[in-house]
């Protein structure tokens, strides 16, 4: 599903149908998944749609950026140590339309096939909202419905001296970068700083080029996903998340 | 021979002593550093200032700051032109006891205003109730705080009455609690319910899973056995969580065969067969109405 369309287009998998078609002078997008079904009118030609998958934090409503992925088993890391490991992360799906260049990029619809909840990281008086996941930890990648779920390669360096017992990440949707081609991947990193506190943040640098001597895609290159955060123009949004109640 | 003149120490003569040239630059120096230093903290405040108050009220907070600080800076240095300011002061002093003494509930409100903003209790968008009254603050002055009730009307609070009465933010955490008394029968199996409650709370996104919620047999009540349900809801989901959840929890109930019971009373009617009714025993007088005009009338 995920890719570049010219409109018109109709494209269905999973249950969800979205078509952009031809009414009179102007453009229908049309969208369905399950009962829920949205329909806009877009005025204006020469317009290419991309849909892709975006942060997991847009629906059913955008009330936090944090995203808490909870582990099955707790993990246990020695002093001083720096382990990688795989999670599964949700996914959302991101309709955007563009100019051609990708220029102008606008989002469309946001939909999610992944299941939606919530929960308090933190203290009630001044803890945060996140977004909720709950996955295993996985030594080689694991290969997730690509419309539900993505693969997150996460480094894990405890910089104390001591034992780490790690049972949750918590990462900010303002620094995170989604790839994709046939799966989706997201490559992140955990400093454990003290016995309590930790860092996350997400690497940056361009997948295609590294990940081609990657074990997880043999030369495949994978596209750099438009996000919905990315499109807001953000000030100095931190694009680390501090854990300083525990993880 | 050259006579050397210092044009600084040139004075004229004032009832209150010499003006020399020098002191006059130094006022106009003093003067002119005193404004730019308040331009600064103006900008300061400003900067500041700006998500905690609203526009108009951070502007007065500003000019006051502003002016009242060149003020002084001016009244402190009049003596360097030759102006003695203790008549200002006296004449200030006497019309600030004068002015105080009529204003004291606006200074009151003033005063109180300042502290609102220093401790920041409340903040404008957040939902509260003060006293008797529930809104959203629309503004906070420096007199007065604007509410806009859930019904839309706006209601003014005087700062004082605001600052030394009890305020409840309703928002001023991220997560909130609320709480649902369930009836069932008690032919009903309460573990059934607890497990459907429970299945619908986790379908809910937005019932938090920290804080857990919790759903447990609180009471045995005189017609119906009482299930507690707790949930934990982001602070701006809260109440449309807690509609949504307890239609869902009485369809989901109603569906299984779980039913919200009546108020009722058993009433057992026990017969003797020995005993008759007094007003049916012929010829005799009933005691309770022997002598009734005398007893209750007289």
């Amino acid at each position: 599903m995920y890719g570049y369309y010219d409109p018109p287009f109709s494209v269905e998998q999973e249950g969800i149908a979205i078509s952009v078609e031809k009414v009179g002078e102007q453009w229908v997008y049309r969208r369905t998944l399950g009962t829920d079904s949205v329909e806009k009118i877009i005025l204006g030609g020469g317009k290419r749609f991309i849909i892709n998958p975006v942060e997991p934090l847009n629906t059913p409503k955008e009330i936090t950026p944090n995203l808490l992925i909870e582990f099955e088993k707790t993990l246990l890391l020695s002093g001083g140590a720096k382990r990688k490991i795989f999670l599964k992360f949700p996914i959302e799906i991101g309709v955007f339309i563009a100019d051609k260049g990708d220029k102008n990029l606008q989002l469309l619809d946001v939909l999610s096939l992944a299941r939606q909840k919530f929960t308090l990281y933190g203290e009630v008086s001044n803890g945060v909202i996140c977004k909720h996941w709950k996955s295993q930890i996985y030594s080689i990648s694991p290969s997730p419905n690509p419309l539900q779920e993505g693969v997150m390669e996460l480094t894990l360096r405890n910089a104390s001296s001591d034992w780490a017992s790690i049972s949750k990440a918590v990462f900010s949707a303002y620094g995170m970068k989604l790839y994709y081609a046939g799966d989706v991947f997201m490559r992140a990193r955990m400093d454990i700083l003290n016995r309590n506190t930790a860092e996350t943040g997400f690497e940056v640098q361009h997948i295609s080029g590294e990940l081609k001597s990657s074990p997880l895609k043999d030369f495949k290159a994978r596209k750099e996903a438009f996000g919905v955060y990315s499109l807001q123009k953000l000030g100095l949004v931190p694009l680390k998340f501090y854990m300083g109640w525990g993880f | 021979m050259i006579t050397y003149i210092d044009f600084l120490d040139i004075g004229l003569p004032t009832s209150s002593g010499t003006v020399t040239l020098g002191s006059v630059l130094k006022f106009i120096f003093i003067l002119s550093f005193s404004t730019i230093l308040a331009k600064i903290i103006s900008i300061y405040l400003r900067r500041s200032l700006k998500n905690r108050v609203s526009k108009d009220m951070g502007e007065t907070i500003i000019k006051l700051l502003y002016y009242g600080i060149l003020t002084i800076v001016f009244l402190s240095n009049l003596h360097l032109i030759g102006i003695n300011p203790s008549g200002f002061l006296l004449a200030g002093g006497v019309a600030g006891i004068i002015l105080g003494f009529a204003s004291q509930n606006i200074v009151g409100n003033l005063v109180s205003g300042v502290f609102l903003m220093i401790e920041r209790p409340i903040k404008i968008g957040d939902q509260v109730q003060i006293n008797d009254v529930s809104g959203y603050v629309t503004d906070i002055r420096i007199i007065s705080t604007h509410i806009r009730t859930f019904e839309g009307l706006l209601v003014r609070i005087p700062n004082q009455q605001v600052f030394t009465t009890n305020i409840t933010n309703i928002v001023g955490h991220p997560v909130r609690r609320f709480e649902y008394t369930i009836r069932i029968r008690y032919s009903d199996d309460a573990n059934a319910a607890i497990f459907l409650i429970k299945d619908l709370i986790d379908k809910e996104p937005f019932a938090l899973l920290n804080p857990s919620p919790s759903v447990f047999v609180n009471d045995l009540a005189d017609s119906s056995v009482n299930i507690n349900v707790r949930i934990w809801a982001p602070v701006n989901e809260w109440f449309g969580i807690k509609t949504r959840i307890l239609w869902n929890i009485k369809q989901t109930l109603e569906e299984n065969g779980i039913e919200i019971p009546l108020p009722q009373r058993i009433v057992r009617i026990q017969t003797d067969s020995k005993k008759v009714p007094e007003e049916l025993m012929p010829g005799k007088e009933i005691e309770s109405v022997i002598n009734y005009e005398e007893r209750v009338l007289a």
